[in-house]
């Protein structure tokens, strides 16, 4: 049922380099006993350092938990999981969005971002010319001062992306951000985050239920099967990145070839 | 009010024509603070009413109810110096309370601080939280005065036992509040800060103590609270100069009017510090209500 259209395996060395993620025959299982759920597995996936790769699939087949797994917040139930050469642990090697902003209410906009940068390890005295940056990457130039409760939920999820930004991380993992937003900012910050990930060329695992979202964002998708999720197809997205016109991509046949594709795998492999 | 400024003038709501809005709010905010100045007033005027016809019929004698005028004559004597005396017993109220609230600011001050040391513990370590909780609740339903004795054959009769007696009053509602408070710390949030990287301890300083600041705030007016209705059992021994003391010497004269200064002066100067650290709080939390 597998179909992987990527070039086989890889050689071994290339799992230790920064930004590589592999995953070797995982399952995570949720409980003990009989209340025990497997959530996601046996799944292998090997990502290269620079890689977009997208997983798709239906509601509670086990996304987050891959990305959990990969952020270190889960330990695989059974098979190994690692994040530049070694394990992963929270906050080392991957920098992670959620699906909520979760950011702190009693730091301003501009405080969560200290925060990031503190934790980075980035001296104080760079933290206000650093701080401005990243927010002028996603777009809220001045917002510094405001709290958190009076910018708007799209807003807020940029801040999260922004100080997610700070460390610089080999890896990000972003689980579903867009989705609680309204289609024109989710096209906005989509297009956002495609260039920023082109610049930085780091690797990025990004989670999202939608195909056209998969095929527009990655450079390779992955669709999940049901619960327990298993991949069920690895798809190579050759259409062009770094600085071209988001018009361009979706406009084009290719463009709505692949997100027809990959559209039909999940709602069979949900079926 | 832009939309009904653009409104034509025949649509236009006539009291928004005769006075603009924020005058309205102006208006309305005094009617506020009047209500909540006049009911209190007014409530005090009556009381004092009462009082005065209840000490005027006689009943009871006036060492049992004095009337007004002479409590009012007991509070300008304890302030001032008369006949060669200064105060009561040498000392001036504001003295007396001042050392007081010097007492209360140790005693209370120091089991705040052992409070939410102990709670930060308790709220993150599951084990040691089992191991004294009990402790702590059988500390909190003993009555100041039950234990006040042992501190004395303990510590003597000078400033240690008051000091104490209040520290320990302090602690076990500090404790509780902040042990729950932290336990109940946002998981979300404790998990998107170890995301970006922070240790074990930036976790708990930067979500676990913010996130509790609100419940910790509560548990200190409580313990500001409990540690005032215990300053009088506190100056029991040796309370001189002290407001509690003034009190427990007054009543052993059957000096009611100066008892009642004294009670007074405890309760209005509780009811500041009470609002001082309302303030406090709002200035401190700001987020309350948008965790
Ligand atoms: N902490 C947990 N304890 C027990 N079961 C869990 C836990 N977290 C997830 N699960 C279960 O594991 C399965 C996979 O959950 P997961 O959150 O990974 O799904 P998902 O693919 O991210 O779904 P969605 O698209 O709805 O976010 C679900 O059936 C869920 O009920
Ligand atoms: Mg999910």
């Amino acid at each position: 049922m597998v179909s992987r259209e990527t070039d086989g395996a890889r050689p071994a060395e290339d799992t230790g380099r920064p930004g590589a993620v592999r995953l070797a025959d995982v399952t995570h299982r949720y409980g003990e006993g009989d209340d025990a759920v497997t959530a996601v597995g046996p799944v292998g996936l090997d990502i290269e350092p620079g890689e977009f790769v997208v997983l798709v699939g239906a509601s509670g087949c086990g996304k987050s938990t891959l990305l959990r797994l990969i952020a270190g917040f889960e330990r695989p139930t059974r098979g190994t999981v690692t994040v530049s050469g070694a394990a992963p642990r929270p906050g080392q090697q991957a920098g992670v969005v959620f699906q909520q902003p979760r950011l702190l209410p009693w730091r301003t906009v501009g405080g969560n971002i200290d925060l990031a940068l503190r934790y980075a390890g980035v001296p104080r005295d760079l933290w206000e010319t650093r701080r401005a940056e990243l927010l002028h990457r996603v777009g809220l130039d001045g917002t510094e001062r405001r709290r958190v409760w009076e910018i708007s939920g799209g807003q807020q999820q940029r801040v999260a992306i922004a100080r997610t930004l700070a460390a610089d991380n080999p890896v990000l993992l972003l689980d579903e951000p867009f989705a609680a937003l309204d289609a024109l900012t989710r096209e906005r910050l989509q297009e956002d985050v495609r260039r920023v990930t082109a610049r930085t060329g780091g690797t990025t695992v990004f989670v999202t239920h939608s195909a056209d979202e998969a095929v527009f964002l990655g450079s390779r998708v992955v669709v999940l099967s049901r619960r327990p999720g298993t991949v069920v197809l690895d798809l190579p997205v050759g259409l062009p990145r770094g600085d071209v016109d988001a018009e361009d991509v979706r406009g084009g046949a290719e463009f709505a070839a692949l997100r027809a594709r990959v559209a039909h795998e999940v709602k069979a492999a949900a079926a | 009010m832009p939309p009904a400024s653009a409104a034509p003038a025949a649509l236009r709501d006539p009291v928004d024509e005769a006075e603009p809005a924020p005058r309205r709010r102006a208006r309305s905010r005094t009617g506020g603070a009047l209500r909540r100045l006049a009911l209190p007033l007014g409530s005090l005027l009556l009381f004092l009413a009462v009082w005065q016809s209840v000490a005027a019929a006689g009943t009871w004698s006036e060492t049992l109810v004095p009337p007004p005028a002479r409590v009012w004559d007991a509070f300008v004597d304890v302030s001032t110096t008369h006949d060669g005396v200064r105060g009561y017993n040498g000392t001036y109220l504001v003295e007396h309370l001042g050392i007081s609230l010097r007492r209360i600011a140790l005693g209370a001050g120091l089991g705040i601080a052992l409070g939410v040391a102990a709670g930060l513990v308790m709220g993150t370590v599951g084990w040691v939280r089992s191991l004294f909780e009990p402790w702590i609740t059988f500390l909190r339903t003993l009555p100041p005065l039950a234990y006040f004795s042992l501190l004395i054959v303990w510590l003597g009769i000078d400033e240690e036992p008051k000091i104490t007696l209040l520290a320990v009053a302090a602690f076990p509602p500090v404790a509780v509040a902040t042990t729950a408070a932290v336990a109940a710390a946002p998981r979300h949030l404790q998990e998107a800060a170890r995301a970006l990287g922070g240790s074990r301890r930036d976790v708990v300083r930067d979500v676990v103590l913010p996130s509790a600041l609100p419940e910790i705030f509560t548990g200190v007016r409580l313990a500001v609270g409990v540690a005032y209705s215990s300053l009088v059992a506190a100056e029991l021994v040796n309370g001189l100069p002290g407001i509690g003391g003034m009190v427990k010497d007054a009543a052993n004269y059957n000096n009611t009017p100066v008892v009642l200064v004294g009670i007074a002066a405890i309760g209005v100067s509780g009811l500041l510090i009470d609002g001082a650290l309302l303030r406090l709080e709002r200035a401190v939390v700001p987020w309350r209500g948008h965790a």
